[in-house]
């Protein structure tokens, strides 16, 4: 499939608290009530349409012991956005965000887009965080902030794509280098120039993307 | 060097030092002294002596050499030689044409230098820092001594990579190096930092390896380009190996388009070079790798779906038919083509419509059989045409069915050579080799299906002129009778073993012929030696299979006489002994692995990978079959029959509950009806409530008006009496109506509550029903 832009994406955050569901919600639209641990990091993909163009989202579902925190950080650099996925039914795992957030300052390139994720909107009974809570915390550290539930998709989609949003926004107003790869940030093989070998039916694709 | 005769050769006077000398007094200096230049020197000769007094200089340096690369990181020249100081003497395979000996003696010395540098994993931080400096100087040394620690202790800097910040990510970076022996050296690097790392070659590919090495292989020409590519490939195929993550991403990254171009290699064999060989055979293993029958089903039907799609498959066809390949390339080809149809009706159909360049044209299946049939040609390339074939046939009952076709007297074309005539002539041939791959051939075209096994049963083979024709059937158990090579036997056997299992018609058509079943009791009742063993395991089985999908059509040989048969010829415990010859034997368990035929030797061909599965699946019910005495078979058929009756009962139940279904359906649509009406009709009485309250209030007025007139009557009474006399007339017609609109009023009321009663009624029926419905429901679970 032919895409305008492709994003780099990482999902972080306390191991429970959703993060491999959320992906999977996003991915295959499905829930899965038990659910692996997520060893190491696990792969993801989809592709999305914002303000009339295809974007792909590649996206890196980690590990949250801290074992693998230093596997975590390796991801860091390369991408573009981060969700940093609390369980609003967990207050410790609200309380963990400090150094989440400070580990991903610190290894990441200053223009990651990140999104705050309270999950589990769904158990509004085991509710320890108050959504207030929640985007208090966003508000001070500047994220953009949602509640969401991997069980009955609330807020999945909306999650995901409003990050890209903000990255596409982030592009648009020319704070990305979009040349640099290394942001986690590529354009599309747009132009039918550059690449002789694609097939004619995605460069129809192509030209119906290109028109907006 | 200046240095060096200095100190070597300066003291002609005095005795030769030893080289221990020599060593430590340059250690010494390079501790001690203050000079850059001295330190320097001093390293310098070091270097130049590390290979000669390897152990030495490892021994009594290595501590001061890591002290030079924390303390002179300003000078790019010192940290250069030391650098290659430490590679000289931790790197193994710079000296060639050793004996085995001193080889090893290198090798030990080599991972117990590496030891002891690691032995802080400070000191692979600081290395990785070093790696940072754009310097030549600094750079090429630090990743060919990066690169030796990595050989020679590979998981432990590994581990110490793993954690340290960005560390992957900077040696990622070295692929993006300007200067080309540095990338290519990156290149020897990252394939020893990824082996055998799953979380490794993550990250590797999350930096976005598979785009920057696909660069480099076109950049460098594909598969013409030299050894640059070939490390490339090596380096993708551990990154994608046995790692579903990074196949998943891969294949996301629309990189399986990009694979398509490696095989245009055209026609023109203008070269074959030793390089591009090898080259292309790592090409087709990563798509191998992609499709693997071990990868989940999932994963590969979407890889082979994006490679027919981008034209990949088509073109590994093409190369199938080109001339001038190399055997080895062909074949490997071969094994992909059947890895990327494997279980793929598009693929397998696209394969099938593959032609020959040949005059006349002819089917790509019918030329590869040929090779498969042809003892001249090479033993793995028969294999990898038994494999494909075998892939062509997975999950594709439309092929089967067209291979059958081609032996089936109304369908077969004499003029042209078809796949069953090959494989016929390839089942009857001298070649046991022949014997045994078309066998194992035709049983797949059998594989789970049931039509074709009973098609097959309709070919007939005219033997010899003047001679009846005889069954296929027959003449597969007249051969296995003659004694033939244990190979060709074993083939036969697994093909009958496939064909009558699941098929009671095929069982009776083989204990038909009086001969069989004999033999196979003499079979599996002679005390024959090792080399029998398998044959007479698989005698057993066909006996077994005979018994299970017996219809008991043939008096003789119900599955009640067999069984007997088996206990007095045989005995039961001897037979389920001789059937388990063939799960006991060598090659069975790594015939059971994979899919791929693959042999050491011809004579080790004997178990075909579906076949295992099938022998998996009865070896278990044959053996309880044969022990159960015939009450016990009794009882089970009579609770068989209970069940069967059990099972009528739900059907029954089910039909009722469906019917109840259905009523309360329409009962449902008749409530609704009833109630849409019964609204309307509350409507049409409200508006009639009104419009009688209207008349009433008309009425009063009026009364009103006649009561004021009569208190004015003083002036004009005849005006009066007229107006009063029309008033009276007014009157009784309003009150007339008024009559009329009561009635209608009650009437209307009384249908109402009969339709009210209606509605109750079948609600009350409807909530009877529902519990009935229940309890069915319940009965069922
Ligand atoms: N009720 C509810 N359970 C969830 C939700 N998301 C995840 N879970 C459950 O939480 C557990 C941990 O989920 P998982 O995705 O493996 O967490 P991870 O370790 O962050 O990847 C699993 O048992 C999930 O079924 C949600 O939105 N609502
Ligand atoms: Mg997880």
């Amino acid at each position: 499939m032919a895409y305008a832009y492709l994003f780099k994406y990482i999902i972080i955050g306390d191991t429970g608290v959703g993060k491999s569901c959320l992906l999977l919600q996003f991915t295959d639209k499905r829930f899965q009530p038990v659910h692996d641990l997520t060893i190491g990091v696990e792969f993801g993909a989809r592709m999305i349409t914002i303000d009339g163009k295809q974007i792909k989202l590649q996206i890196w579902d980690t590990a949250g012991q801290e074992s693998f925190r230093s596997i975590t950080r390796s991801y860091y650099r390369g991408a573009a956005g981060a969700l940093l996925v609390y369980d609003i039914t967990r207050r410790d795992t609200f309380n963990h965000l400090t150094t989440w957030l400070e580990d991903a300052r610190q290894h990441s390139n200053s223009n990651m887009v990140i999104m705050l994720i309270g999950n589990k909107s769904d158990l509004e009974s085991r509710r320890e965080v108050k959504k207030e809570e929640g985007e208090a915390f966003a508000r001070e550290h500047g994220l953009i902030f949602m509640e969401t539930s991997a069980k009955t998709a609330s807020n999945v989609e909306e999650a995901f794509i409003n990050t890209a949003k903000e990255i596409y926004e982030k592009i648009q107003e020319g704070v990305f280098d979009i040349n640099n790869e290394a942001n986690g940030i590529k354009i599309g093989p747009q132009h039918p120039t550059t690449n002789s070998t694609l097939s004619s039916s995605q460069g129809g694709q192509q030209a119906g993307g290109g028109c907006c | 060097m200046n240095f060096f005769r200095g100190v070597m050769g300066g003291q002609a006077t005095g005795p030769q030092p030893t080289g221990a000398e020599t060593i430590q007094k340059l250690c010494d200096r390079v501790a001690s002294s203050t000079l850059l230049e001295d330190r320097r020197d001093a390293v310098r000769a070091l270097k130049s002596l590390s290979k000669k007094y390897r152990m030495e200089v490892g021994t009594q340096a290595m501590d001061h050499l890591i002290h030079i690369l924390q303390t002179d990181r300003s000078d790019s020249e010192i940290l250069g030689y030391a650098l290659d100081t430490l590679y000289y003497i931790i790197c193994n395979d710079e000296e060639e044409e050793q004996d085995e000996n001193s080889q090893k003696q290198a090798d030990d010395l080599g991972i117990k230098f590496t030891e002891q540098f690691i032995q802080d994993p400070e000191h692979v931080t600081l290395l990785l820092s070093l790696l940072e400096e754009f310097d030549f100087h600094v750079r090429w040394p630090g990743v060919k001594l990066l690169t030796a620690l990595l050989k020679n202790q590979g998981v432990q800097v590994q581990g110490v990579i793993l954690v340290s910040p960005m560390g992957v990510s900077r040696l990622m970076d070295l692929l993006a190096d300007s200067r080309e022996v540095i990338r290519n050296d990156g290149l020897l690097l990252l394939q020893q930092l990824t082996k055998g790392n799953a979380s490794i070659q993550k990250i590797v590919a999350f930096e976005n390896a598979f785009e920057r090495l696909l660069d480099i292989i076109s950049e460098e020409g594909s598969s013409d380009g030299g050894i640059v590519v070939e490390d490339c490939l090596l380096l993708l195929l551990n990154l994608l190996k046995n790692n579903s993550s990074n196949q998943n991403f891969f294949k996301e990254g629309s990189y399986i388009q990009r694979m398509k171009p490696w095989f245009e290699v055209g026609d023109d064999n203008s070269g074959w070079s030793a390089q591009k060989v090898t080259n292309l055979h790592l090409m087709l293993q990563l798509v191998r790798v992609m499709v693997s029958p071990v990868n989940s089903p999932g994963a590969t039907s979407s890889c082979q779906k994006s490679m027919y799609q981008c034209g990949l498959l088509q073109q590994l066809c093409t190369i199938l038919m080109a001339t001038g390949v190399p055997a080895d390339i062909l074949t490997e080809t071969i094994n992909t083509v059947s890895e990327v149809i494997r279980g793929s009706q598009i693929n397998q159909d696209y394969f099938a419509s593959v032609n020959a360049p040949s005059n006349p044209p002819r089917p790509a299946i019918v030329v590869l059989l040929m090779s498969m049939v042809n003892e001249r040609q090479p033993f793995v390339l028969r294999c990898a045409v038994l494999y494909c074939f075998q892939c062509f046939l997975y999950k594709n009952q439309k092929g089967q069915g067209e291979i059958v076709a081609t032996l089936l007297p109304s369908t077969i074309d004499a003029n042209s050579i078809s796949a069953g005539q090959l494989l016929c002539g390839g089942l009857f041939s001298v070649d046991s080799l022949s014997n045994w791959c078309a066998a194992v051939a035709l049983a797949h075209a059998l594989q789970d299906n049931l039509t074709q096994k009973e098609q097959l049963l309709r070919v007939q083979l005219a033997t010899s002129l003047g001679k009846p024709p005889v069954s296929l059937l027959q003449q597969c158990t007249n051969i296995l009778s003659q004694g033939s090579k244990v190979q060709t036997r074993v083939g036969l056997l697994m093909l009958l073993c496939t064909w009558i299992s699941n098929c009671p018609i095929a069982v009776t058509h083989f204990l038909h012929n009086q001969e069989n079943v004999p033999f196979l009791t003499a079979q599996i009742s002679e005390n024959l030696g090792e080399d029998e063993r398998l044959v007479q395991g698989l005698c057993a089985l066909l006996l077994g299979i005979c018994i299970c999908y017996n219809d008991n059509s043939l008096e003789n040989y119900t599955r009640e006489k067999l069984k007997q048969l088996i206990e007095k010829r045989i005995g039961k415990e001897n037979f389920v002994e001789k059937l388990c010859f063939i799960n006991k034997h060598e090659l069975y368990s790594r015939a059971a692995q994979k899919p791929q035929p693959v042999f050491p030797s011809p004579e080790q061909m004997l178990f075909d990978h579906e076949f295992t599965k099938l022998v998996k699946d009865l070896e278990g019910v044959i053996t309880k079959t044969v022990h159960k005495s015939s009450e016990e078979e009794k009882k089970e058929e009579e609770v068989k029959k209970t069940l069967e009756q059990h099972d009528n009962i739900v059907t029954q139940y089910k039909e009722l509950i469906r019917e109840q279904d259905s009523q309360l359906q329409e009962l449902k649509e008749q409530v609704a009806t009833l109630s849409s009406q019964n609204e309307q009709m509350q409507t049409t009485v409200t508006q009639q409530l009104a419009q009688i309250q209207q008349h009433k209030d008309q009425y009063n007025i009026l009364k009103l008006k006649i009561g004021k007139d009569n208190q004015s009557q003083s002036g004009s009474q005849g005006d009066g009496s007229q107006v009063n006399g029309l008033q009276t007339e007014e009157l009784t017609q309003l009150k007339e109506e008024l009559e009329e609109l009561r009635q209608q009023h009650a009437l209307l009321q009384t249908q109402l509550a009969d339709k009210d009663a209606i509605v109750n009624t079948l609600v009350r029926n409807l909530c009877q029903k529902k519990p009935v419905t229940q309890i069915m429901f319940n009965c069922l679970l």
